[in-house]
C-alpha cells in the first residue's frame, strides 16, 4: 500500500546525519503531506478566520437555541399598533431583542436567527453528505471501469446536471403529502419536510461531486500503486475503496466544504419561494420572504438586512474556507 | 393626457359645488380638500359636470370575465354596471343606503305569486342597445339562458340553476343526486326553435318576463340584482363577438360601450349615444373615455395612484404595506383615503365532525389571541376591527353580541379555555391539524398566530399550507380529506353576494351546503334548528321578519364554536382627489363605479 499521504518517512530509508541534525544542530524533523496542508492552511488568515467563523456558526446552532428566548413568542406591545412596525429605531432594537423584533408579531429576530441558523446548517450539512456519499461512489466506479459503465453514469450526470431543479423541488414539495412513512419510519410535518429538503438537494447535486472524483481517478488509476496493487492480484473494490479513496480525501473535503454553502443558499431559495421549512419553524430564506410579499422591506428595512446578512456571512465564511483548504491541499491550483 | 385638459374644469366643478351648497345641502361639500373617512358616510366631490377627461384604473389582477353573464368577482359586478342593466341593482348612494335594492331595468320589484314560486318583472319599455334596438323582455331572458353554457361561460354564480324549476322530469331526477343530465345546456347547444329555451322562465309580452322556481326563494330579488340579468341581444352573441368571445364586445345597455379592448392588458370605454338618463338613474355618464389597464403589479398600482397617474385602483381591496405607510404618515395623502369595512370577515373554521365536542370548540374560542390574529391581517387599519359575530356590520339583520369575550379580553381568556378543556375531558389539551393557504401571507401569519396562543393551552396544532388554486377543491373543502387529515381548523374568508343574512350565512353553515368537494360550509354545520330557520326565511316574503331569523342563526353558529371569527376586513383606499361623486357603498364594499366623474 502506498498512499501518499500516508506516506511516514521515519525508517523509509538511510537518512544522512546532517539531515537529522539539521545544519544549527537541531534535528529536522519529516513532515506528511498532511502536515504540510495543515501548516500552509495555519498561514492563511482570510482562510482561518472563515473557520472560526464556521466553528462559531456550528456552536450557535447547536447551543443558541437554548440560550435565546422563544422564537415564537408574540410582543405586539413593541408595534405601532397603526402602522404594526417595530417601534424604535432600526426595526425596535433594544437590550432585549439585540437584532430587534418582527414587524406585524413583534416576535424576536435574534432567536429566530439562531433558531434557523440550525435548520440551514442541518440541511445544509446532511445534503453535503448525501451529495458527498452517491457523488463518490458513482464517480469512483466510473472513473476506475470506464468503458460503457462511465458512458453511462457520465450521461446520467449529466441528465442530473440538466435537470430544472427548482421547477421540480417546487412541484415535489407541493404535491407530498403533510406525513408519509419511508421504510417503517413515519415523518410528519417539519421532519418530514426537513427529510425531503435534505434528500432533493442532496440527490441532485452529487453530479459535481460525481464528475470531480471521476477526473481525479481517471488519472489515479493509470499510477504505478494502483498496478502493484492490481500485480498482487487486488480486486475492484479491494482497489476503489482501500487504494484510491484515500488518495482522494483532498478533493471531497474542499468539494463538499464549497457544497455546503450552495446547498445553505438552496434551502435558502425553496424557503423563500414557500416549499421550504413550514412556519412557525423559523428559517433565514423565510424571513427574506417575508420581508419582500408582507412589504417588510419598506416600513422595516433592518428586518430584510439581517436575514440577509447570516446568508451571505454564512456562505462566504464557507467558501472562503473551502478555497483555503483547496490552496493548502494543493498549491498548484493557487 | 385628457388629464391636462380637464385640469381647466376644476373651476367649473368648484363651481358647480357651490351652487350645491347654494341650494341647502350641507356647506363641507364647497370645501376644496376633504378628509380621511369622509367617504365612508358622503359624497366626496358630488359634480354633475361633464368632462372630456379619462377615467384612468389600475388592476393588479386580470378579471376572470369582463362579461356580465360571466364573472364572480366583486369589482366586476361593481365594473360591470358601467355597460349593462340589470333587472335589479343598488341604489348609488354612500354607505349602507347603498345596499337598498331598487328597480334598473324592471320598473319595480318582482311580484311574487301566493305559493312564492313565480316571480314577475315588467321591464322599461323604451331602453335601447348601444346599436339602437330595443330591449325586451326576450333579451333578458335569453341573457340568464347564456349562465346555463357553463361549459362556454363556467365563471358566474349558479343560483338560476339551482333556483328554477327544472327544465323536465330527467334534470329534475339527476339534479336530485347532484347531475344535471337533461337540464337546459344554454343556447349554444341546442338552437333549434322547438326545443329553444329555458322553459322555468316565460315571457307574456315584450315587456315582461316571468321566473318559475323550484322551490319558494324569499331573496329572489337579490338574485335578479346580480350583473347575470342584464338583456343580451341573441343576434349581437355569434361570430367574433359570441360565446366566449363575447367579453371583447359585451352589448351594452349602460352609459358606456367598449371602443376596443386588449384582452387582460387594457380596456378602453366610450360613452353609449344611445344610453338614456332617464330610465337609467343609478349611473351617470361623466366622463368622455374610461380606461383599465390589467395586470399591473400591486406596488405600481399604488405608487400610480399616489402620483396621480391613475385615478382609481379597480380591485377595491386598498393599498399594500409601502403605500399604507406613506399615506398613513403624510396628512395631506391621508385626507384623500378612506379605511373601511369591506363586507368581508376573516376566520378560521372549526369541524364538528373533527372535534366533535363543543367544549373543545369553545376552548379555542377563548384560547385564540383576538390581537395576534388581528395583526396577522394588518392590524386594525387594513386588517379590520377584531370580530365577535359570523355576520359583519354592514350586512342586514347583523346584531352584535360576544359569547368568548373577544373584545373584553382580547388576548385570550386562558383560564376560560382551560375550564371548556376539563370539560371537554381533554385538561392537558389535544391535537389537531390547521390547514392554511400557503400562498397567502396573511393566512400564514394568521395559522402561525393561533397556533402560538393555542399552545399556550396545550392545544397543539399541526400547520398543513395548501395552494389558493386548490385549497376548496382538493384539501379544506374536502370532507374526506379533512377528516382523514385530521384538520379540525382551517384559515378561510367569506364575502356575500348579497348583503342580507342569507346571503352571507347558507353557504357557511346550512346543512345542506355540505359538498363532497368546494365545500363552502367546512365547519360542516348540519344542526336542525339552523336548518329550518334557513327554511323558514326562504318562506317567509315579508322582510323584515326574515332580517330577525339571521341574527338568530348567527347566534347559533357561535354558541356550538364552529366559526373563529378573526376580523371584519378593512381596506386602506385612495381616491384621486381629482375624481368626483367618490363613496364607499357598502354592498360592494369598494367606491361605487357607476357615477365616478372627473374635476
Amino acid at each position: 500500500m502506498a498512499a501518499p499521504l500516508d506516506v511516514s518517512p521515519v525508517g523509509a530509508e538511510a537518512i544522512p546525519e546532517a539531515v537529522t541534525t539539521g545544519l544549527s544542530g537541531q534535528r529536522i524533523e519529516g513532515r506528511s503531506l498532511g502536515q504540510i496542508a495543515w501548516l500552509r492552511l495555519r498561514r492563511d488568515k482570510v482562510a482561518m478566520a472563515s473557520a472560526v467563523f464556521v466553528i462559531f456558526l456550528i456552536l450557535v446552532a447547536i447551543l443558541g437555541p437554548f440560550l435565546v428566548q422563544n422564537p415564537d413568542t408574540y410582543h405586539s406591545n413593541l408595534l405601532n399598533p397603526t402602522l404594526l412596525s417595530p417601534n424604535g429605531a432600526f426595526g425596535g432594537i433594544s437590550l432585549a431583542h439585540p437584532f430587534g423584533v418582527e414587524p406585524q408579531t413583534g416576535r424576536d429576530v435574534l432567536s429566530r436567527i439562531v433558531n434557523g441558523a440550525r435548520y440551514s446548517l442541518i440541511i445544509g450539512f446532511l445534503a453535503t453528505a448525501l451529495a458527498v456519499i452517491i457523488g463518490v461512489f458513482f464517480g469512483l466506479i466510473a472513473g476506475y471501469f470506464g468503458g460503457w459503465v462511465d458512458s453511462l453514469i457520465a450521461r446520467a450526470m449529466d441528465v442530473f446536471l440538466a435537470f430544472p431543479l427548482l421547477v421540480f423541488a417546487i412541484a415535489l414539495v407541493g404535491v407530498l403529502p403533510t406525513n408519509a412513512s419511508f421504510f417503517g419510519i413515519s415523518l410528519a410535518g417539519n421532519t418530514l419536510r426537513i427529510g425531503l429538503l435534505i434528500f432533493i438537494i442532496g440527490f441532485f447535486s452529487w453530479p459535481y461531486m460525481g464528475r470531480i472524483i471521476r477526473g481525479q481517478v481517471l488519472s489515479l488509476r493509470e499510477r504505478e500503486f494502483v498496478d502493484a496493487a492490481r500485480s498482487i492480484g487486488a480486486r475492484g473494490p479491494y482497489i476503489l475503496f482501500r487504494e484510491l479513496l484515500p488518495n482522494l480525501w483532498g478533493p471531497i473535503l474542499v468539494y463538499a466544504t464549497l457544497l455546503i454553502p450552495t446547498n445553505i443558499l438552496f434551502e435558502a431559495a425553496l424557503s423563500f419561494l414557500g416549499v421550504g421549512i413550514i412556519p412557525p419553524t423559523p428559517s433565514w430564506g423565510d424571513m427574506l420572504s417575508d420581508a419582500v410579499t408582507n412589504g417588510y422591506y419598506y416600513i422595516d428595512p433592518m428586518y430584510m438586512f439581517i436575514p440577509g446578512m447570516a446568508i451571505f456571512l454564512t456562505v462566504m465564511a464557507f467558501n472562503l474556507f473551502g478555497d483555503g483548504l483547496r490552496d493548502a491541499l494543493d498549491p498548484r491550483t493557487r | 393626457m385628457n388629464r391636462r385638459k380637464s385640469l381647466g374644469l376644476v373651476a367649473l366643478g368648484a363651481t358647480a359645488a357651490l351652487a350645491v351648497a347654494a341650494c341647502g345641502s350641507s356647506p363641507s361639500t364647497a370645501k376644496t380638500t376633504s378628509a380621511f373617512d369622509e367617504a365612508i358616510t358622503k359624497v366626496v366631490n358630488p359634480s354633475n359636470a361633464k368632462t372630456n377627461g379619462t377615467l384612468v384604473f389600475d388592476a393588479a389582477v386580470t378579471p376572470d370575465s369582463t362579461d356580465y353573464d360571466n364573472t364572480y368577482y366583486a369589482f366586476m359586478w361593481d365594473f360591470v354596471r358601467l355597460y349593462s342593466m340589470p333587472l335589479m341593482t343598488y341604489k348609488s348612494c354612500p354607505g349602507t343606503c347603498g345596499e337598498q335594492l331598487v328597480p334598473d331595468l324592471a320598473t319595480g320589484p318582482g311580484v311574487v305569486s301566493d305559493n312564492g314560486l313565480e316571480w314577475t318583472y315588467h321591464i322599461q319599455p323604451d331602453v335601447k342597445f348601444q346599436n339602437g334596438v330595443t330591449v325586451t323582455s326576450e333579451d333578458v331572458k335569453y341573457g340568464i339562458e347564456r349562465t346555463f353554457a357553463k361549459n362556454i361561460l363556467p365563471n358566474g354564480p349558479t343560483y338560476y340553476q339551482v333556483l328554477l324549476a327544472p327544465q323536465n322530469a330527467t334534470c329534475a331526477a339527476s339534479m336530485a343526486s347532484g347531475g344535471n343530465t337533461g337540464c337546459y345546456p344554454g343556447p349554444y347547444v341546442d338552437p333549434s326553435v322547438n326545443e329553444m329555451g329555458l322553459n322555468a322562465i316565460t315571457t307574456p309580452n315584450s315587456t315582461t318576463i316571468v321566473f318559475h322556481l323550484a322551490h319558494p326563494f324569499s331573496d329572489f330579488n337579490y338574485v335578479v340584482a346580480i350583473p347575470q340579468s342584464t338583456p343580451v341581444l341573441p343576434s349581437w352573441d355569434t361570430g367574433a363577438h359570441g360565446g366566449a368571445n363575447f367579453q371583447l364586445d359585451p352589448i351594452s345597455t349602460g352609459p358606456y360601450e367598449f371602443q376596443s379592448y386588449t384582452l387582460n392588458k387594457q380596456l378602453v370605454l366610450v360613452r353609449n349615444p344611445n344610453w338614456n338618463p332617464a330610465t337609467d338613474p343609478q349611473a351617470k355618464q361623466l366622463v368622455n373615455k374610461i380606461i383599465v389597464n390589467w395586470n399591473m403589479n400591486q406596488n405600481t398600482v399604488d405608487q400610480d395612484q399616489i402620483a396621480g397617474y391613475a385615478d382609481m385602483d379597480i380591485q377595491g381591496l386598498g393599498v399594500q404595506t409601502a403605500a399604507k405607510d406613506k399615506i398613513l404618515t403624510t396628512p395631506s395623502l391621508k385626507a384623500d383615503a378612506d379605511d373601511a369595512i369591506n363586507g368581508f370577515l376573516r376566520f378560521a373554521y372549526i369541524n364538528e365532525q373533527v372535534i366533535p365536542n363543543v367544549h373543545c370548540r369553545e376552548a379555542i374560542e377563548y384560547a385564540a389571541n383576538k390581537v395576534t390574529l388581528q395583526d396577522a391581517y394588518g392590524g386594525s387599519i387594513i386588517g379590520g376591527q377584531i370580530a365577535t359575530t359570523v355576520m359583519p356590520p354592514n350586512i342586514l339583520g347583523y346584531k352584535s353580541f360576544d359569547l368568548y369575550n373577544a373584545v373584553s379580553d382580547p388576548t385570550g381568556d386562558i383560564a376560560a379555555a382551560k375550564q371548556q378543556l376539563s370539560l371537554c375531558g381533554k385538561p392537558n389539551g389535544f391535537t389537531t391539524g390547521l390547514a392554511y393557504r400557503s400562498d397567502r401571507p396573511q393566512d400564514v401569519l394568521a395559522a402561525q398566530a393561533l397556533e402560538a396562543a393555542l399552545n399556550q393551552v396545550g392545544i397543539k396544532t399541526v400547520l398543513s399550507g395548501y395552494p389558493t388554486g386548490t385549497y376548496y377543491s382538493n384539501y379544506a373543502g374536502v370532507p374526506a380529506y379533512v377528516h382523514s387529515h385530521d384538520l379540525g381548523i382551517s384559515m378561510g374568508g367569506w364575502g356575500a353576494d348579497w348583503p342580507d343574512g342569507y346571503g352571507f350565512l347558507d353557504e357557511l353553515s346550512n346543512g345542506n351546503s355540505i359538498a363532497p368537494a368546494g365545500n363552502t360550509n367546512i365547519s360542516e354545520i348540519n344542526d336542525p334548528t339552523i336548518n329550518s330557520l334557513f327554511a323558514e326565511a326562504a318562506n317567509d316574503n315579508n322582510a323584515a321578519s326574515r332580517l330577525a331569523i339571521w341574527p338568530q342563526i348567527d347566534k347559533d353558529i357561535m354558541a356550538q364554536a364552529a366559526i373563529l371569527p378573526i376580523v371584519y376586513q378593512k381596506v386602506l383606499l385612495y381616491r384621486n382627489p381629482n375624481v368626483t361623486n367618490v363613496y364607499m357603498d357598502d354592498y360592494y364594499g369598494m367606491y361605487n363605479y357607476a357615477v365616478l366623474g372627473l374635476k
